[in-house]
């Protein structure tokens, strides 16, 4: 059964997923138990994993008894077994928020489960055109979840997702193209090994593998200039979909990235083509200060969070491609911490919307007392984001930092320090406007618009994933020395080769 | 002996020309008279060999070196300013402006007796100083003009300036070869530092092309400033010249002899008294300057014998030309005549000095330009145009010849002997007379008596043992020579008489730079202000910006809101964003490949 867990991790939620679909044509309400026993279940297998790989080091799956390089390869590092972990435990807190807030249709929970199928799949496999099908399968679940908000809206967001999502992708996939074209290979590992040996790093068919790959992956983490279709997609889907892509669909991107960068291009390649490395660090810082500018300027708070990410990410692929062992557990701390909060801030915004129907940062002033515990809770989310001690976000970028320093990288330690003052000038914003500013809205809660028309109530689950978020944000902060653990046993022996 | 070398001249000059510009006029100019006419004596006196070294800037310098070169300087520049100062004071000039003068003296006389190219520098710059705020204290259009002469100056002394530097680079020392610890070669290195030097120095001695600042500056003064500038910097500029190329160069002599032709041409074309005299400087000196550039003992001596005469004879030419200006406050040749009548004394120190510079038998310049053409002829090459006997820098210095006695029959033709003068004028006053009657006398007396003239030049020309070809100032071809240039020049005179009247003002070289000069800084002042006031603005705006930012950070932050219900303009569509995905993509790769 252990030596299972891979696969099982990305099959349990497609055989769950295709549960509620067949079940919609009894009971709508057959979706969310489904998908909650699916996702438990997953919760359960993947802290197995993230156990097994955390005492018995990687582990690695021949999916259908083909071996490697033939056949496909699952592979389960510290890394991808942490962010499989993060994906079980998110997909199942969101759902704790989508019992009250829907939307409440089985193809919903089918979707929502193949997405989590997908994102597991991203996660382990071991396999570069495995990653694209993975890849796939996540945006089209992705597409069909912005879209079933009921605005018009929503839909036009789904689709400019969808088109860009799409040419993104098949980019990656012409780059895999030319990866194969190089090596005849499709395995990673076997690729890290071929990679150098059968075709220079710095041959034009391996850069422009790199370039395209590289470039269609950027699209679906969405770096400043090619976050355009992010904001829109966030601030227009359901809110319950909202928190659960914004916490993973980017951060599994940016973990594809990473792997592409240490397992397939290897750190040798960085070195070799310096150029590559300075794009890669460059895009990142871009993304950093344009992220945050664009985020300051916004009236919508969901929007703002929305290139809150934009900003986040760019800290986050910078510290992958220092490469220093520090620059990567700091990335890695910064990812999975970036997901609990931003999926916790876009609940709490879909919490303080319904109660009372602010949407905008002038609509939250003087919330803090309306909802005492949401508001507090976006407080604290907000502040970790920004970086105070001791939350995670803090961790995660001091050890960002410290890597640049470390590589004597000083132009990207000034933008680093630089993108907190520039988080704050943001959350600050919001925070004075929750609780030191008069308040703008005073009509009753029943009153208040609701623009997902997917109920107005408020549920106690919902209350407690944004509260549960929140703690996570300060408590993830214990786990950073048993994940470092981890990483140094599987991951940073990969950098150092 | 001791006394005569415990301080440099510069010195005591300098403090003379304080003390001189602060005492009443009659007894400073007493005090400028004697203290010059006792430098002459000192420079007879001192020692050759006197060295005075000490520290200069942290260098090894020398502020007293005394050879036959120094001292033939000094000897004449000490004889003309004490004259010169006479003169001053008999035209009326003021004691400020005969002080400037004879710290322009002074400073002269620092850069002769350098004994190293920094202090040869500092007093070289020093000189353009003084000299400019000679030309200033006159006022009026003298005022631009010194403006004109202070940039070429200081353009031409940075010049020589990095010359001295990248010599200094090569030897790693500024001492001349002849002083205790100097390098074993004398001159400038050759190269670059040559390069730099001949052109340095040759805007001093008015190289063609870099010469419009003499017939521009030296008209525009005090009758009295003309008569000590057209001696000083242009001779000390001859010295430098030897100093930097002991031993000559063939492009400087070539550019001498065009300078002999050239400043004679131009001349002819002058009716301003002052200003046809500063194109007979250029000519004047080109002989000179060929002189130095032949660079055989012959040569050189004919040279710096040329030094000693022209001082005089041009003194004492623009001290005529000041006496008619003082008398009939008249510049231009065109409205003067007939003066012979009137100022019997004038006319004839004029009669004296135009047939010594024309070099007349029996006047100094026929002596020492004889020299030079000697020299051009025994000891230097043939050159690309030699015309049957005559060499081609040969019959250039003749030809100048012919130009200079064409030039000053028609100064003398047009000022003293043609038609009458309308009404009554008095001649030069006595001490103006003393002045020119004195000089004239020198200037026949060395024409005469040329041994008296040998025996203070640097090499003895009558010596075989020093010299290639013993020069003989009194031969019968070298009469003839001077009479036939005399009759050329009469002849010439009467053929162009009339043409040359027709002709308006001829434009010279710095018609063309002065305007294009002009145009050239106004555009870069222009150009600089409206910068600077770009600069200005940008720094005012974003003051603006970054002060509202802070006082009323809400005000811009709803300036820049992306309202959630409009269209925005940063928001990109799916079109757009394609494009952009697009060429992200191409420029990653064009990038990495």
């Amino acid at each position: 059964m252990i030596e299972h867990l891979p696969v099982l991790l990305v099959v349990l939620p497609i055989v769950g997923g295709a549960i509620p679909l067949a079940a919609s044509l009894v009971s709508d309400r057959a979706g969310w138990p489904v998908a909650t026993l699916t996702l438990v279940g997953q919760t359960g297998l993947a802290g197995l994993l993230a156990w097994t790989v955390s005492s018995s080091g990687t582990v690695s799956y021949a999916v259908g008894g083909f071996a490697a390089p033939y056949g496909i390869e699952l592979v389960v590092d510290g890394l991808s077994a942490a962010v499989a972990l993060l994906v079980a435990v998110i997909s199942l807190g969101v759902l704790a928020y989508a019992r009250k807030a829907g939307p409440h249709s089985g193809p919903f929970y089918g979707l929502y489960l193949l997405l989590v199928a997908g994102l597991t799949g991203m996660t382990v496999t071991g396999d570069v055109f495995n990653l694209y099908v993975f890849l796939e399968i996540t945006g089209l679940a992705a597409y069909g979840l912005v879209a079933s908000g009921r605005d018009a809206s929503a839909a036009v967001a789904a689709l400019k997702y969808l088109i860009i999502g799409t040419v993104g992708a098949s980019l990656y996939l012409l780059g895999v193209g030319y990866l194969l074209a190089a090596t005849g290979t499709l395995n990673m590992a076997d690729l890290a090994t071929k990679l150098g040996e059968m075709a220079a790093y710095d041959s034009t068919l391996v850069l422009t593998a790199f370039g395209l790959m590289v470039g269609g992956l950027t699209v679906k983490v969405a770096l400043f200039p090619l976050h355009t279709w992010q904001p829109d997609a966030y601030a227009n889907a359901p809110d319950t979909v909202s928190a659960f892509i914004s916490a993973l669909v980017s951060t599994v991107s940016a973990y594809a990235l990473a792997r592409l960068l240490f397992s397939v291009f290897t750190v040798d390649f960085l070195t070799a083509v310096p150029v590559a490395r300075w794009a890669l660090v460059g895009l990142a810082c871009v993304s950093i200060v344009a992220g945050s500018a664009l985020a300051v300027s916004q009236d919508s708070v969901q929007r703002m969070l929305a290139y809150s990410s934009v900003s986040q990410f760019g800290l986050v692929v910078a510290g992958f491609a220092i490469a220093t062992p520090l620059a990567v557990v700091g990335a890695t701390v910064h990812l999975l911490g970036h997901a609990v909060m931003k999926g916790g801030l876009f609940a709490a915004t879909g919490v303080i919307e319904r109660k009372t129907g602010a949407t905008t940062v002038n609509g939250y002033a003087g919330m803090g007392s309306r909802v005492p515990v949401s508001a507090f809770a976006f407080a604290v989310l907000s502040l970790a984001m920004v970086g105070v001690p001791p939350a995670v976000g803090f961790v995660g970028k001091w050890y960002i930092v410290l890597g640049a320093v470390n590589a004597e990288n000083w132009p990207v330690v000034a933008v680093l320090l630089a993108s907190t003052l520039l988080t704050l000038a943001y959350f600050a914003r919001l925070v004075e406007r929750l609780y030191f500013a008069e308040a703008t809205i005073h009509s009753k809660p029943d009153e208040a618009p609701v623009t997902d028309g997917s109920g107005q109530a408020v549920s106690f689950g919902m209350i407690a994933v944004v509260v549960i978020a929140a703690a996570l944000a300060v408590v993830l902060t214990a786990a950073v020395p048993t994940l470092e653990h981890v990483l140094r046993e599987t991951l940073i022996p990969v950098l150092n080769q | 002996m001791s006394m005569l070398t415990a301080v440099p001249p510069v010195v005591v000059l300098l403090a003379v020309a304080i003390v001189v510009s602060q005492l009443p006029r009659r007894a400073g100019h007493a005090v400028g008279v004697l203290v010059p006419a006792l430098a002459v004596l000192w420079a007879v006196m001192v020692p050759e060999g006197a060295h005075l070294q000490t520290q200069f800037l942290g260098f090894d310098a020398v502020l007293l070196n005394v050879d036959p070169f120094s001292r033939l300087m000094g000897i004449i520049f000490g004889l003309i300013a004490a004259v010169a100062v006479l003169y001053s004071y008999a035209s009326e000039a003021d004691t400020t402006q005969t002080g400037y003068a004879l710290s322009y003296v002074a400073t002269s006389f620092g850069a002769v007796f350098a004994g190293d190219w920094l202090t040869l520098i500092f007093f070289w710059e020093l000189m353009a100083v003084t000299s400019t705020l000679l030309v200033w204290h006159y006022g009026g259009k003298a005022v631009r003009a010194g403006f004109r002469y202070a940039l070429l100056h200081g353009l031409g002394g940075t010049l020589l300036m990095a010359a001295i530097l990248r010599h200094y680079v090569e030897v790693e020392t500024f001492l001349f070869a002849s002083v205790p610890g100097g390098p074993e070669t004398a001159g400038i290195t050759s190269g670059l530092a040559a390069a730099l030097a001949a052109i340095g120095i040759g805007v001093n001695v008015g190289f063609i092309g870099l010469h419009a600042w003499l017939p521009d500056t030296y008209p525009r003064p005090h009758i009295a400033a003309s008569v000590f500038l057209c001696v000083f910097t242009t001779k000390t500029g001859v010295y430098g010249m030897y100093r930097a190329f002991p031993n000559g160069h063939e492009a400087i002599a070539y550019m001498g002899g065009g300078m002999a032709v050239f400043g004679a041409l131009f001349a002819l074309f002058q009716n301003d008294m002052r200003r046809l005299l500063s194109y007979h400087i250029q000519s004047q000196v080109g002989y000179m300057v060929a002189g130095v550039g032949i660079g055989s003992a012959l040569s050189q001596a004919g040279a710096f014998a040329h030094v000693f005469n022209h001082i005089l004879y041009k003194g004492l030419l623009f001290m005529t030309a000041g006496v008619v200006i003082y008398r009939t406050g008249t510049e231009s040749l065109k409205k003067l005549g007939g003066l012979w009548r009137e100022m019997p004394i004038t006319a004839g120190a004029f009669s004296i000095a135009a047939l010594s510079i024309a070099g007349f038998p029996g006047f100094n310049g026929f002596v020492s330009k004889g020299i030079i053409i000697s020299g051009s002829h025994y000891t230097f090459g043939k050159g690309p145009l030699p015309l049957g006997e005559f060499y081609t820098l040969e019959w250039l210095l003749l030809l100048g010849g012919v130009g200079t006695f064409m030039s000053f029959i028609k100064f003398g033709y047009y000022a003293f002997f043609h038609g009458e003068y309308d009404g009554s004028v008095p001649d030069a006053n006595r001490l103006q007379s003393v002045a020119m009657v004195s000089v004239a006398a020198l200037c026949v007396i060395y024409g005469v008596y040329d041994t008296a003239l040998f025996a203070i030049l640097p090499f003895d020309v009558t010596s075989e043992a020093v010299v290639h070809h013993v020069y003989k100032t009194y031969t019968i071809p070298h009469l003839i020579e001077g009479v036939v240039l005399a009759v050329l020049g009469l002849i010439g005179f009467a053929v162009t008489k009339k043409p040359l009247s027709k002709l308006g003002r001829v434009p010279d070289i710095d018609s063309v730079y002065n305007p294009a000069l002009f145009y050239g800084f106004r555009g870069l002042v222009v150009g600089v202000t409206e910068l600077y006031a770009a600069v200005d603005r940008a720094v005012v705006q974003t003051t603006g910006i970054v002060t509202r930012t802070v006082t009323s950070p809400n005000d811009v932050i709803a300036r820049l809101r992306d309202d959630d219900t409009l269209v925005h303009p940063m928001r990109a569509g799916i079109g757009l964003s394609i494009l952009i995905l697009a060429v992200f993509v191409t420029v990653a790769l064009l990038a990495l490949s």
